[in-house]
């Protein structure tokens, strides 16, 4: 195990390599990818389809274990911790928002943002109090403009509100990071920008770490980096600073 | 507390759960319902076919002791030792002895007729026993057989001493009385006041040959045990009388004997009396079955009927194996369809354990809602299973249980709560067992695999 990171850094991945066994063949994907988000930075991941970012992305939000490398997230190397404590650390710390938003379709919209809560309460690390967790949760889809969408089932609500319920449900629980792939790629240009400013505008406002994985470079225009992956590597000069 | 919640909202929003619940209610139920009237069939029959018989049956071999000498011919010395002994309520001699009826005039054709018949030959042989009422209405139910009311037969006039000649009677005819089985008079169509002619052999043990004998006797009334064996072939007697009609050859030939509390003692009497009485010399042997309880004596028609229960009991346990292996069934296509589900609450957090526990408590919550309504379902059916019977019968027109075959005018229903309790435990256990497979499948999907899931 490596030397902990700068405490400055919200997330950092070194020398992540990862392959997998595809007919008989190992394929590395990832050829020893490093990353540092610094806390309360907005940072952007672009790369070509088949660059390995969505790969990346998954080791580092503790969903794929690397081949090799190291992942530090609040000063500890993530992937030497048990399934459990790994399992934890993305409860509390890592908010995911995906492209097809995920949402459980047996569930209304405001089930669906408490659910984190539920699971961190089985870990006893919060008290779960069903009355005060589901007020939370409404007062945040209600700022998100959905308060008369509370009860509703996923498959009842158009594409702009299941990403806005996936935002609100990656913050409940108040993580430090993120992590963000595609969040307006299946929606169109207007609906896409207006989910784009709520994460933004909470990114700001709860000084997060953001992680965005995107295509668009209109998005990451309103990062404050810009990684460029490619075959499996974040190429050494494509760090961006773009001016807010 | 998530598991539970998302457990409990996954089985409420697929209506195919239903099936699995229902299969579960429909096995606990009729499993619960079929072993408690097989038991009520078992405690029925035990009263029936106890009724004629005391708790143990002392019955010495007339052969030679180890020891060169032989046990009393006279039953007196057994039945002291019997009343001495503070574990005995009562104990009543009894002479068996085999005979054939016979009767005389037409009715003597009618014997002939029987005897050639291959069907009924058997019919005119019986089984004669004499007993000293006084100790026998101690020891056995000889008093209630000889109240009991029937549509045939005839009651003896005076209870207390059945073999005494009837006040009602007023032929001439000089012989001994004897009570006969209320079958046994229907067959031979014997009333109050009939003569028959019995007819036994003594076996002669020197010459080797048998002599026959045969006496005429009078039918005083008739006697129900609701025993068909005994109430078609059993003519009761006094000793003395049979002794004489067997050229006093034999006394008795047992004893029976009502004890004091024989549930405490039914596993341990018949090696402690056997011990005892041989030790005083009153039994052949101490071990070779001379003293018998009476559910020995009896043990393979209750054995029968255990069986059968227990029979019945793997049979219908394997509709409960079949409603477990369709919770396994619908467990597993919840597993395929929930994949994705599943990635997303990796993806949130859940352990493998917690995927794990989602789903076993699917299957469990099938078990438990199908085991408490079938436990419901079969104890009521279970107490109301005459009531059942009766409506279906007349709503149907079909006899489902014919009340003329048994000796009882009811279905009867034990309901045990070990029986009940069991039955749940096992459905719960078989559920768990087959949810489990399905469960571990799901808790080992790849949270990425199960994230691209369509």
């Amino acid at each position: 195990m490596g030397t902990p990171p700068d405490p400055s850094l919200a997330l950092c991945a070194r020398d992540v390599r990862k392959s997998f066994q595809i007919g008989g063949r190992e394929i590395e994907v990832l050829h020893g990818a490093h990353l540092e988000l610094k806390c309360g930075e907005r940072l952007c991941l672009m790369g070509a389809s088949g660059a390995g970012k969505s790969t990346f992305l998954h080791v580092l939000g503790l969903l794929e274990e690397p081949t090799e490398g190291e992942v530090w997230l609040q000063g500890k190397s993530a992937w030497t911790l048990s399934m459990a404590d790994r399992a934890a650390l993305r409860n509390r710390h890592i908010g995911f928002v995906f492209q097809a938003y995920y949402l459980l379709p047996d569930l209304s919209a405001l089930e669906n943002v408490v659910l984190p809560v539920r699971i961190a309460h089985s870990y006893g690390s919060v008290r779960f109090n069903k009355s005060r967790h589901e007020a939370e949760a409404a007062e945040l889809l209600t700022k998100f403009g959905l308060g008369e969408r509370l009860r509703h089932r996923p498959n009842q609500l158009s594409g702009g509100e299941r990403q806005r319920v996936a935002v609100a449900r990656a913050l409940i629980l108040g993580p430090e990071i993120l992590i963000a792939d595609e969040p307006t790629g299946n929606l169109d240009t207007g609906t896409g920008e207006r989910v784009l400013d709520l994460i933004l505008d909470e990114q700001r406002e709860r000084a997060l770490s953001l992680l965005l994985v995107t295509h668009d470079q209109r998005l990451s225009r309103r990062c404050d980096r810009t990684l460029i992956m490619e075959d499996g590597q974040i190429q050494a000069d494509s760090t961006v600073v773009i001016p807010q | 507390m998530y598991r539970r919640f998302l457990s409990w909202r996954y089985l409420l929003r697929r209506p195919i759960n239903l099936i699995g619940v229902t299969g579960i209610t429909v096995g606990v139920g009729a499993l619960i319902m079929i072993i408690s009237i097989m038991s009520g069939f078992l405690e029925e029959s035990r009263q029936t076919v106890r009724g004629s018989l005391a708790d143990v049956v002392v019955q010495p071999t007339i052969l030679p002791r180890s020891d060169g000498t032989f046990v009393p011919r006279e039953a007196e010395p057994l039945l002291e030792a019997l009343d001495a002994d503070p574990r005995v309520a009562a104990a009543s001699p009894h002479l068996t002895w085999g005979a054939m009826v016979t009767q005389g005039g037409w009715d003597a054709a009618q014997t002939e007729h029987r005897i050639k018949d291959p069907d009924r030959s058997d019919l005119v042989f019986a089984q004669l026993v004499g007993v000293d009422v006084a100790r026998e209405f101690q020891a056995t139910d000889l008093r209630r057989a000889l109240e009991h009311e029937s549509e045939f037969g005839s009651r003896v006039d005076d209870v207390e001493h059945p073999f005494a000649r009837p006040a009602s009677y007023d032929g001439e005819e000089p012989w001994a009385w004897i009570v006969v089985g209320e079958q046994l008079a229907q067959i031979h169509d014997l009333h109050k006041g009939s003569v028959v002619n019995l007819v036994t052999a003594m076996p002669d043990s020197l010459t080797g040959k048998a002599y026959p004998s045969n006496r005429k006797y009078l039918v005083a009334g008739t006697f129900r045990t609701g025993e068909n064996e005994i109430d078609a072939s059993r003519i009761y007697m006094d000793r003395w009388e049979l002794s004489d009609f067997l050229s006093d050859q034999r006394q008795y030939t047992q004893v029976l004997v009502k004890l004091v509390d024989y549930a405490a003692v039914r596993d341990t009497i018949e090696a402690d009396l056997g011990r005892e009485l041989h030790d005083l010399g009153l039994l052949n042997s101490a071990r070779s079955g001379e003293v018998r309880t009476w559910e020995s004596y009896r043990r393979s028609l209750l054995g029968a009927i255990e069986n059968e229960r227990a029979l019945m009991g793997v049979m219908l346990g394997l509709i409960i194996l079949v409603a477990a292996f369709t919770v396994f069934a619908i467990l597993m296509m919840m597993v395929t369809e929930k994949r994705r589900d599943i990635g997303i609450l990796t993806a949130l957090g859940a352990t493998r354990r917690s995927i794990l526990s989602i789903f076993l408590m699917i299957g469990m919550w099938n078990a438990l809602l199908g085991s408490t309504l079938g436990a419901i379902l079969g104890v009521l059916g279970a107490w109301r299973i005459d009531q059942i019977e009766r409506w279906l019968s007349s709503t149907f027109h079909v006899q489902i249980f014919d009340r003329t075959v048994y000796l009882f005018d009811h279905i009867p229903a034990q309901v045990s709560p070990l029986i009940v309790v069991s039955t749940v435990i096992g459905a719960l256990f078989f559920t768990a067992l087959f949810s489990s497979i399905p469960a571990w499948l799901a808790s080992r999907t790849h949270p990425i695999d199960a994230l691209r899931a369509e």
